[in-house]
């Protein structure tokens, strides 16, 4: 907990044109830590994290990164103080080939050393990315395409890497890869900030989670908290139907 | 046997410039959805350009050719800043109409300064001749149109395929949001592909006046639509495809021109459709693999 903070959204009030999707929003990720952000479909977790990448239009309120004021930077320089992200839907270039996606993503590396590094800490996460390295993007499965978006998120070394619902439609043992990726990368020094719908995974591998609705966090708490939380149990744990009646477990039901 | 071989001699040097035209149409085509008319306009301005720095200022052939493309680069980049950066991201509707004003604008104004009369672009000594082999005579014009394809083709294919610029130039063709946020400066990225695509069409400028002879101010309007046609055919966006699209175009126009009665000769410009409809049919994202979503 006395880890120095990494992010901070402080009253943040953004959407898109004229549509406001967040409104007072505030939350913060600390250095190192596996943050995640929950919430039911439309709420606006991923008009948060664009929020901090500058994809959305911001009215009030503040970004900051390490420090630093980054609410008015152009799209293209958040990556350049360590931010990336790995969208939802995963949005590869289904154009390029896997090396060529991922050495889009190492877009910022100086050198080919550098290139060359990266390009081995992604292949050996995820070998499957190694096979297939010539093979056209488009081309490949939906798990696949996820290791890509993350693997290509992770080619810039981040200091915060930003996810949009990584286990959506995967299979499960695909969902423990994402999971056991995610713990590894942070072990290694990377901040994440995770936004998901399965909140059991989420929670399981985040120290702290946010949980949004309507546009702003409604409860915020450690994750062990988060889960042991009755409405959150209820909720997003499936422990019943969910509110707009499916259910978000994937893992099986666990009191 | 000598006379097709001949016809196929022209077409490939046809085909060369189209391919030349249609490799840049592609590249702003692919990158921001650009229909862009005014690419022919670029070109005859390079054209005029390099046949200026020839006659007015007595400069000798090389520097002309430099001319030429920074000429044309000059006018892509201005008809850039006023007709499409004012407009860009708002469809590709409304840049197409944009486009189109750029080009009559541009054609209009060369009209009123130089006339659409002919001008010469006589040809420097060392291109001057042919070889003969048998009946067929391979001008040194031909040889040198189809090196120089060859040579920038080549490097254009390099810097696409395999550099960082490369690979950002088709990312951003795909999705742009994402390939900013891997930290892409697309406004840069783009302002590079249109310099690009000018200097190409410059080339394309040079290689038309070697080829012809002649010039004039109306010179870019129908090679445009070829051009287009051609980055179609290839897979919009794609560089390899163009150059095989313009190709295809030149030699088949050339052929086709050839071999039909005098009296149906007036179908050349029907050809070009023909073709785009039956390789639509057969693939309709083109011959190659499309750069775009």
């Amino acid at each position: 907990m006395s880890a120095e903070l990494l992010l901070e959204l402080e009253d943040i009030t953004a959407g898109y044109g004229k549509m406001m999707i967040l409104h007072g929003l505030s939350m913060r990720c600390r250095r190192g830590e596996i943050v995640t952000l929950l919430g039911a479909n439309g709420v606006g977790k991923t008009t948060t994290l664009r929020t901090i990448l500058g994809q959305a239009h911001l009215r009030s309120g503040g970004v900051k990164f390490n420090g630093a004021d980054i609410s008015r930077l152009p799209p293209h320089k958040t990556a350049e103080l360590g931010i990336s992200h790995s969208p939802e839907g995963r949005s590869i270039f289904g154009n390029l080939t896997v090396l060529e996606n991922l050495r889009a993503g190492g877009h910022l590396l100086k050198t080919r050393v550098e290139l060359k590094d990266h390009l081995g800490r992604v292949y050996s996460l995820f070998p499957r990315l190694k096979e297939r390295r010539g093979q056209i993007a488009g081309s490949l499965s939906g798990g696949e395409q996820q290791m890509l978006a993350m693997g290509r998120a992770l080619m810039s070394n981040p200091t915060l890497m930003l996810l949009d619902e990584p286990s959506l439609g995967l299979a499960p043992q695909l969902v423990k890869l994402v999971a056991d990726t995610l713990t590894e990368v942070n072990r290694t020094g990377t901040s994440v900030l995770l936004v998901e719908q399965n909140a059991r995974l989420a929670l399981e591998i985040a120290k702290y989670g946010y949980v949004m609705e309507k546009g702003t966090i409604a409860l915020e708490g450690d994750s062990q908290q988060l889960s042991a939380n009755e409405g959150i149990k209820r909720i997003y744990l499936g422990l019943v139907d969910r509110v707009d009646g499916k259910s978000t477990s994937r893992g099986g039901c666990s009191g | 046997m000598t006379y097709f071989l001949q016809q196929m001699l022209n077409g490939i040097s046809w085909g060369s410039i189209l391919a030349m035209l249609g490799a840049g149409y592609t590249m702003t085509f692919g990158i921001i959805g650009l229909v862009n008319f005014a690419h022919g306009e670029v070109f005859m301005a390079g054209a005029f350009a390099a046949y200026f720095a020839l006659y007015a200022a007595g400069l000798p052939f090389g520097v002309a050719v430099v001319i030429g493309i920074l000429g044309a680069v000059v006018v892509g980049l201005f008809v850039e800043r006023i007709a499409f950066k004012p407009v860009r991201g708002s469809g590709m509707i409304t840049l197409f109409i944009t486009s189109f004003a750029a080009s009559i604008g541009l054609r209009t104004l060369f009209v009123m300064l130089f006339t659409d009369k002919a001008k010469p672009f006589v040809l420097p000594d060392f291109l001057d001749g042919a070889y003969i082999l048998g009946d067929l005579w391979v001008f040194k014009r031909t040889i040198a149109i189809v090196v120089v394809l060859v040579v920038v083709g080549g490097l254009l294919m390099y810097l696409v395929k395999k550099t960082k610029t490369g690979i950002a130039m088709r990312a951003m063709s795909y999705d742009m949001q994402t390939a900013q946020s891997m930290g892409m400066n697309t406004e840069k990225i783009i302002i590079l592909t249109f310099m690009i695509a000018s200097a190409l069409a410059g080339v394309a400028a040079i290689m038309w006046g070697v080829s012809y002879g002649r010039i004039r101010s109306s010179m870019g309007m129908m090679p445009v639509v070829d051009a287009f046609i051609a980055s179609v055919i290839g897979g919009v966006g794609n560089v390899f495809g163009a150059i095989v699209g313009g190709l295809i175009l030149g030699i088949g126009e050339t052929l086709f021109v050839a071999y039909l009665p005098p009296e149906l000769i007036g179908l050349r410009t029907l050809f070009v459709w023909i073709v785009l409809f039956i390789i639509l049919i057969i693939k309709p994202s083109g011959l190659f693999r499309a750069n775009i979503k």
